[in-house]
């Protein structure tokens, strides 16, 4: 069962979202969310002084979330990502939001007795989220990888591209992103793309990302790659592409909002940081693109979470029995030769399922919830 | 049993090692329908692949069904397959930039 929101989304968990619009108000929202801990999450813009369409889109994206039930919007006032601004957006989906500015509330003390109570009521009103069934083609699933090793072109990302077919094929969703670790793969994914325009689209963004790493005379590509086995480019980002099971390409998501309809789509990071960043940083683009879970698949181990659920997936078993605490999903089996990539596909498709019908990742119980 | 390499599609002429194997060791991988027995020539590192079949000098090396590189030269039953015999065409840098004598 999950939770139904006014726009006809359904969330899997049900969170208050407090979000700051400048860094001058993230104090204040984080000390909200310290006194409020139970169903409530914090976010929001640092750099927000300026107004800039990306980073707006996204934080009104996130509020807007499944698993956001309502929000409160803390500004200081005089930045330009104004705090009414982004919650008159976030109402539109006739979510319940309510924005405080400090420097009409005479400071932190007093935006911090304002926004108690507003929260308070906020909280109280999420726990009376209608509820509804889900299933799985209710789903939305992106998929990161990072800290990447040999393990996850032979397994790790293997594994997620059989639970990505399992979950297309009930219905469901799955992106995944990272042009520059898919040089070489143009015209396999122009080939499953549904249409011209898809396949002229993803030409071009992997043209673009071969484009850069020439021009920079840098690839994702070293020493340390081959000494592990790899022979090419080719086989590194084939390892890569195996994440994305065999669906067709729906389309190329640029812009944070639900994708257009089902089915395996490629995300585009944002253009501003040149198409790169970190593992927390492409979970929250998952979620921004209505992303319900995250699966990330780690060579070398991670502690790191997003706004949403995430699945770490391990499959190296030296890394596996350093960082188990943090590890959802055990993947070791195939390096170890016991069980096959499709068994195991079986598997994590079923653990995102439980996921999604309420367990608890590694991520959400060590409070994880990097954004 | 415990695999000892992994055949990632039913069309690749070459496997994994999952364990550092050796010279002269028996291999066994399996992937729906299709099963391949090879025996190493050479020792093969956990990460590193060997061939399936022989593979003539200028054919394509497949794995994920997919070309990696072309063989520099004839390459037999399982020999060691890397960047000494395969080069991509594309983003095939020059294995003397590694260091790497092959």
């Amino acid at each position: 069962m999950g939770y139904l929101r006014p726009d006809g989304q359904i969330g899997i968990r049900n969170k208050v979202s407090i979000i700051y619009t400048t860094d001058c108000s993230r104090v204040v929202a984080q000390k909200l969310q310290t006194l409020f801990p139970v169903g409530t999450q914090v976010f929001g813009y640092p750099g927000g002084c300026a107004l800039r369409e990306g980073p707006f889109h996204k934080i009104v994206a996130l509020g807007t979330h499944s698993s956001s039930a309502a929000a409160l919007v803390v500004g200081l006032g005089c930045e330009g990502t104004d705090a009414y601004m982004v919650a008159d957006e976030i109402n539109k989906s006739g979510r319940s939001v309510e924005a405080i500015k400090i420097n009409e509330q005479g400071g932190d003390l007093g935006t911090i007795e304002k926004g108690s109570r507003i929260l308070v009521k906020l909280i109280q009103h999420a726990s009376t989220a209608e509820r509804a069934k889900m299933t799985p083609a209710d789903l939305i699933v992106g998929q990161e990888c990072g800290g990447s090793d040999a393990t996850s072109g032979l397994a790790s990302n293997p594994i997620t591209g059989v639970a990505a077919d399992l979950l297309i094929e009930a219905g469901g969703t799955y992106m995944h992103a990272e042009a520059v670790e898919l040089l070489g793969c143009a015209d396999i994914l122009a080939k499953r793309a549904v249409n011209e325009q898809v396949a002229r689209e993803v030409k071009e963004l992997i043209e673009e990302a071969e484009r850069r790493c020439f021009e920079r005379g840098r690839f994702s590509w070293g020493y340390g790659n081959i000494m592990g086995g790899l022979t090419s480019i080719e086989e590194k980002s084939y390892g890569c592409l195996s994440k994305s099971g065999t669906r067709p390409l729906q389309g190329v998501l640029r812009r944070y909002a639900l994708p257009p309809g089902k089915g395996y789509y490629l995300q585009v990071g944002e253009p501003e940081s040149g198409f790169f960043h970190g593992d927390p940083e492409g979970i929250n683009q998952f979620a921004a693109h209505c992303a319900h879970i995250g699966l990330f698949t780690t060579g070398c181990g991670a502690t790191t979470g997003g706004l949403i659920p995430v699945i770490k997936i391990i499959a190296n078993p030296r890394r596996m029995q350093l960082i188990a605490d943090h590890a959802d999903f055990d993947a070791t089996p195939v390096i170890r030769g016991e069980k096959t990539i499709q068994e195991m596909g079986e598997e994590l498709y079923a653990e995102i399922l439980a996921v999604a019908a309420g367990k608890l990742t590694k991520s959400e119980i060590f409070g994880h919830y990097e954004a | 049993m415990k695999k000892k390499a992994i055949l990632l599609n039913v069309k690749d002429n070459v496997a994994t090692a999952l364990a550092d194997l050796e010279k002269g060791e028996s291999v066994n991988v399996s992937l729906d329908s299709i099963s391949v027995d090879a025996v190493l020539r050479e020792d093969i590192e956990f990460g590193h692949k060997y061939a399936l079949r022989d593979i003539a000098k200028g054919e394509e090396i497949l794995k994920y069904s997919l070309p990696i590189g072309k063989a520099l030269a004839d390459i037999r039953a399982g020999e060691w397959v890397h960047v000494h015999n395969c080069r991509s065409e594309r983003f095939g840098f020059h294995r003397q930039k590694y260091g790497l004598n092959a």
